[in-house]
């Protein structure tokens, strides 16, 4: 293919055919092709074939399960778009893989939604400390990144502190903006309640601090979710008994359900995940906690390996003061249905028309 | 003459320590040779609500699988492998007759408080040295007794009820290991809701329904759960914590998010775009 621009160093003896005078022609479109893109195609095609071949021995061999994971994950559809035998087919080639790569027994759920389930999550932010264990369980479930370079470390639940602000008669003339002789009366603009604006890095030596409130934020499982709307590969989907959720296979990191998010609750992995194997949950489910790749985005989904076999989420089940509370919420008789018929309960944002499945309620 | 009594007395306490410190090793001795292998490596310990009241053993419920994970930093129970380790069933309680039997268990306090037999035997066994049949103290702030002063400090400055509720409110006045409900009858350590409703009827309707307090297990409103019981997270001798008057103890927090990219600290956050 290359012997066309060193007529010179041709070896005569072997090939004196392909060795003829360079083309009058100094177009390589017109002068080339003659016999290189045959070449070229034959080659590729030889290349192609040999590669299958290859992979299909490793396959088959399946020596490396990573290779022959890879390989069959690249002709593998949407997950809601797979027939149960093709599912049957993902869940074992992982079990496989993550097995291998984790050195213990993993499995990989693909349970479906429970008929007459919908999921409902509440969470009494009169009672939350603050003290976020309900953020270092959902690492210890879920299976995030957990290294120490920037971008390494994942976690799916924020824990915003927030001012108690207090209106106090010695700034009665301090309005805003300050310094402009502009007198708006008061202090009124001083926080109050719950103000989405605050801390996420607090280290106090206990908590609940003197001066302060704490607000858990973590995906709130719309019923109308901006980031569904707006990807491009349809991989993320509200599923039938509530959670959205994301196939990480056909996620392409293109960030934009980040963007559209408006309660900052989804991650990227933008470098290759550290998940130590003696830190792996190895109960994990398709949609769920499985061990996700470089450049997906993952978020909270209801720990759905626990949830689809009626367990209470992680971040449930530590909390400390029992602020957080989930439930179906078709079954009158459970928590967050009682607490939605008993309680003062309120969506994040509401204003934006997302309809969370996550509500806030104080006593 | 001074100076001599000082050495004297450093010699003094020189030597008793180093008594105390080879006794102490002597009673160590029999004990490490009974068990080799644990006194290697202690299985961690973890608190599960409010520290000192229950806490978990770590063990392993299946290969690989533990029944609890506990925080590196604080201690806490992080993670519930098994929700219903070291559980019993809950018993009979008023309101919740619709879930099946053997569906609400709790962990027994009875064992975890190691003087609970003792009481009863030793010195509150109804028979008393002087007084037979027991009489009630002439005034109702609890005496200061310097035996359950030392076993149990708040008793000194009793703050549950504000000084308007004292020690035979709760507890049974002839079984001392056990309370006592509006009738004089015995009620379990292992149930101590049942005592709280007597005042705090509406925490008790919502703990029944699970609005209140803590359950982890299975999540459908008829499946096994593990109920936290009122004593797990509050502590009833002081429950509103003194001055700070919050239902629940402060305790120290799990660590901080890692810091944005390039950052040395977080006092970014601090700053407030509205000046107060």
């Amino acid at each position: 293919m290359t012997t066309q621009e060193t007529p010179k160093a041709c070896p005569a003896k072997e090939q004196p055919s392909a060795c003829t005078a360079p083309p009058a022609s100094a177009d390589p479109a017109a002068s080339a092709p003659k016999t290189s893109r045959r070449d070229f195609l034959k080659a590729g095609g030889m290349l192609s074939l040999s590669s299958l071949m290859g992979t299909a021995a490793l396959m088959t061999q399946s020596d490396n399960a990573e290779a022959a994971t890879e390989w069959a994950e690249h002709f593998q559809k949407n997950y809601r778009l797979m027939t149960d035998a093709e599912k049957a087919e993902a869940r074992a080639r992982l079990e496989r893989r993550y097995s291998q790569e984790y050195g213990k027994q993993v499995t990989v759920d693909t349970t479906g939604p429970q008929p007459g389930v919908l999921m409902g999550y509440a969470l009494n932010i009169r009672k939350c400390i603050g003290c976020r264990r309900c953020v270092h369980a959902c690492v210890a479930e879920n299976n995030q990144s957990r290294g120490t370079k920037p971008g390494e470390k994942i976690e799916w639940i924020q824990v915003l502190r927030m001012e108690r602000g207090k209106f106090e008669q010695g700034k009665m003339d301090h309005g805003y903006p300050e310094g402009l002789g502009i007198q708006v009366g008061g202090n009124a603009y001083t926080p109050a309640g719950q103000v989405l604006e605050g801390q996420y890095h607090y280290t106090p030596e206990a908590v609940p601090e003197q001066d302060a409130t704490y607000m858990p934020i973590a995906c709130m499982q719309c019923e109308k979710p901006p980031c569904v709307k707006v990807c491009p590969v349809r991989t993320t989907y509200r599923e039938a008994d509530g959670p959205v959720v994301i196939d990480y296979n056909w996620c392409i990191g293109c960030r934009m359900c980040m963007g559209a998010c408006p309660y900052w609750a989804r991650r990227i992995n933008l470098t290759s995940p550290v998940l130590p194997k003696e830190e792996m949950n190895p109960v994990t489910h398709y949609l769920g906690n499985r061990p996700r790749m470089r450049g997906v985005v993952e978020k909270c989904h209801w720990c759905l390996q626990r949830t689809r076999h009626n367990r209470y989420p992680a971040c449930v089940e530590v909390c400390p003061v029992g602020a957080r509370k989930f439930g179906n919420l078709l079954d009158p008789e459970s928590e967050v249905s009682k607490i939605l018929e008993r309680k003062n309960v309120f969506r994040l944002k509401a204003e934006l028309n997302t309809f969370p499945k996550f509500f806030y309620f104080y006593d | 003459m001074k100076k001599l009594a000082i050495y004297t007395l450093a010699a003094a306490l020189l030597g008793s320590t180093l008594y105390a410190v080879s006794a102490a090793e002597k009673t160590a001795e029999p004990a490490q040779a009974a068990a080799p292998a644990e006194a290697a490596k202690e299985p961690p310990v973890c608190f599960e609500s409010r520290k000192g009241a229950s806490e978990v053993t770590q063990k392993e419920v299946k290969p690989g699988l533990p029944n609890v994970k506990c925080s590196p930093t604080t201690g806490a129970a992080l993670w519930y492998g098994d929700p219903y380790d070291g559980t019993v069933p809950m018993g009979k309680m008023p309101g919740m007759e619709k879930l099946p039997e053997g569906h609400a268990v709790v962990k027994p306090r009875s064992e975890k408080l190691a003087l609970m037999p003792m009481c009863g035997t030793a010195c509150h066994n109804g028979v008393g040295p002087q007084f037979n049949p027991p009489t009630l103290p002439k005034g109702k702030k609890p005496a200061p007794i310097p035996t359950m002063e030392a076993m149990v400090p708040d008793l000194k400055d009793l703050q549950h009820g504000r000084g308007r509720i004292w020690c035979m409110d709760c507890h049974h006045l002839t079984q001392r290991n056990k309370l006592v409900d509006h009738f004089g009858d015995p009620i379990s350590f292992d149930q101590p809701q049942l005592l709280c409703g007597k005042c705090h009827g509406d925490k008790l309707r919502d703990w029944r329904d699970g609005i209140h307090g803590k359950r982890i297990g299975e999540f459908t409103s008829t499946g096994k759960k593990r109920w936290f019981t009122c004593t797990e997270c509050h502590n009833p001798h002081n429950v509103q914590d003194g001055a700070r008057n919050r239902g629940f103890a402060q305790l120290q927090p799990e660590p901080p998010p890692q810091l944005p990219k390039g950052m040395k600290d977080a006092k970014h956050e601090k700053l407030h775009p509205i000046p107060h």
